[in-house]
């Protein structure tokens, strides 16, 4: 039988073999290259993706853990050219610098958003503490989290990336 | 059910209860448990080679549950760092080993990595439950294909590395009493890494404001987390005095030889333990 994986919301058979990174299925079988494989060891974030709506670093999960799951990647927070709250706002307070850390960085305020819509600014700093950014600093990425923040903002969020 | 392999690669069993992964581990030798696969993920960084099949240990509901009785608190192997941080929030005594699970790694990787994981990893010395664990006098209810058996915690790092891959940990239990217990870890940089030390300190006062009962565990210093019976000795019948824990501290560090590694020289790892003592003391001070 054949290992079946829901990718923003679309069931895809997967060829790999079922130790392969999720990262790396994303990446080369289903050409979602937002998804980013920098340190392969869970600390620096950049592969973070959505596994049934939590974060997870996608280069440590192996594909067979996530049969009949749903993943949501990067690609799938914009609606056709209508940007997520987020991203929309990541771009009104500049934040955005390489790109490297950054699909990352939206997927796990994504889910932490999700999870905690009313977060203060302590909370949405150590909820980052697992996505390193070597460009920004940080300000920036902090500030646009902050200025989504609220049931209203981060339900619209969610909805784009649903 | 199984996820299938190409020709070569490893393959992945998927058993559903713990029985049929314990028979599934025991008739398929070559076999290993996985469980989060943080760490099994990470071997070929290691240097070390995969199995030729892996039994997840992720669709067995029985392991994920997390009960909370009025003398025990019993953990499934299978829960998360995040679930067991969320479980414990409300225990005042258990903030050691609640802080352990929920300031580990990442968040991304506490949603991910297991209870049972994190302990069975021989090779993995900094890893935060460890010490939190031995500080609690947890035991450990192991499954195997001759049954059920529990056993001590510090019997368990002994013996882990050689227990048979078919010998499961199903549940952790933990006592529970009117302690109080501080987990404090120096990581180098807040963001994910792992603590270059450990310590863990569980105490109870009498009346008077005297430790009257000291449990002190220190993890990522040497290859396996021990207790520090000496200082526990030494904080017995003194009151919660941060400073002068760390005098106590200072004394003893002798007993301790640090590991080197990437991360950090041996002897740092024992130069920074009286200052986690320290802090672990007045975390508990401030309980009160």
């Amino acid at each position: 039988m054949s290992l079946r994986v829901v990718v923003n919301h679309e069931e895809r058979t997967v060829a790999s073999a079922p130790l392969t990174p999720l990262s790396t299925v994303l990446r080369e079988e289903f050409a979602l290259t937002g998804t980013k494989e920098v340190c392969g060891e869970g600390f620096c974030g950049a592969c973070t993706v959505l596994v049934d709506g939590a974060p997870a670093v996608s280069c440590l999960v192996p594909v067979g853990l996530v049969e009949g799951r749903r993943v949501e990647t990067v690609e799938s927070l914009a609606v056709g050219e209508d940007l997520s709250a987020l991203q929309a706002a990541m771009i009104e307070t500049d934040a955005v610098q390489c790109g490297m850390c950054f699909p990352g960085i939206l997927m796990t305020l994504t889910g932490f958003f999700s999870e905690r819509p009313d977060a203060d600014e302590e909370e949405i700093r150590s909820a980052l503490a697992g996505n390193i950014c070597r460009c920004t600093g940080y300000e920036a990425i902090v500030e646009a989290a902050l200025s989504i923040r609220g049931a209203g903002a981060a339900a619209s969020a969610v909805e784009a990336a649903s | 059910m199984s996820a299938p392999a190409p020709d070569g690669a490893p393959r992945l069993l998927l058993p559903t209860s713990l029985p049929e992964a314990v028979a599934l581990l025991a008739e398929t030798p070559e076999a290993r448990p996985m469980a989060g696969a943080t760490w099994l993920m990470r071997a070929p960084l290691r240097g070390e080679t995969h199995p030729r099949t892996y039994v997840a240990l992720g669709r067995i509901a029985d392991l994920k549950t997390i009960e909370i009785g009025d003398a025990e608190i019993r953990i499934g192997a299978g829960a998360t760092h995040a679930e067991l941080a969320a479980a414990l929030a409300p225990l005042p005594e258990c903030r050691g080993l609640a802080d352990a699970a929920g300031r580990s790694a990442n968040r991304a990787v506490r949603a991910v990595a297991t209870v049972g994981g994190n302990i069975a990893s021989a090779g993995f010395a900094a890893a935060d439950l460890v010490p939190a664990l031995l500080a609690a006098d947890a035991e450990i209810e192991l499954e195997g294909p001759d049954g059920a058996r529990r056993i001590g915690f510090e019997a368990f790092l002994t013996d882990r590395a050689a227990l048979a891959p078919s010998t499961l940990i199903a549940r952790v239990v933990v006592p529970r009493g009117t302690w109080r217990s501080a987990h404090a870890r120096l990581p180098l940089r807040v963001a994910g890494d792992y603590p270059v030390a450990i310590v863990d300190l569980l105490a109870a006062t009498d009346a008077g404001g005297l430790i009257s009962r000291a449990a002190v565990a220190v993890g990522s210093v040497e290859p396996v987390a021990r207790r520090w019976t000496s200082l526990e000795a030494a904080l017995v019948g003194t009151p919660l005095d941060a400073d002068a824990a760390a005098e106590m501290a200072k004394a003893a560090a002798g007993d301790f030889e640090g590991r080197d590694g990437a991360d950090a020289p041996g002897r740092y790892r024992v130069q920074v333990l009286p200052a986690l003592v320290q802090r672990a003391v007045a975390a508990l001070a401030a309980q009160s």
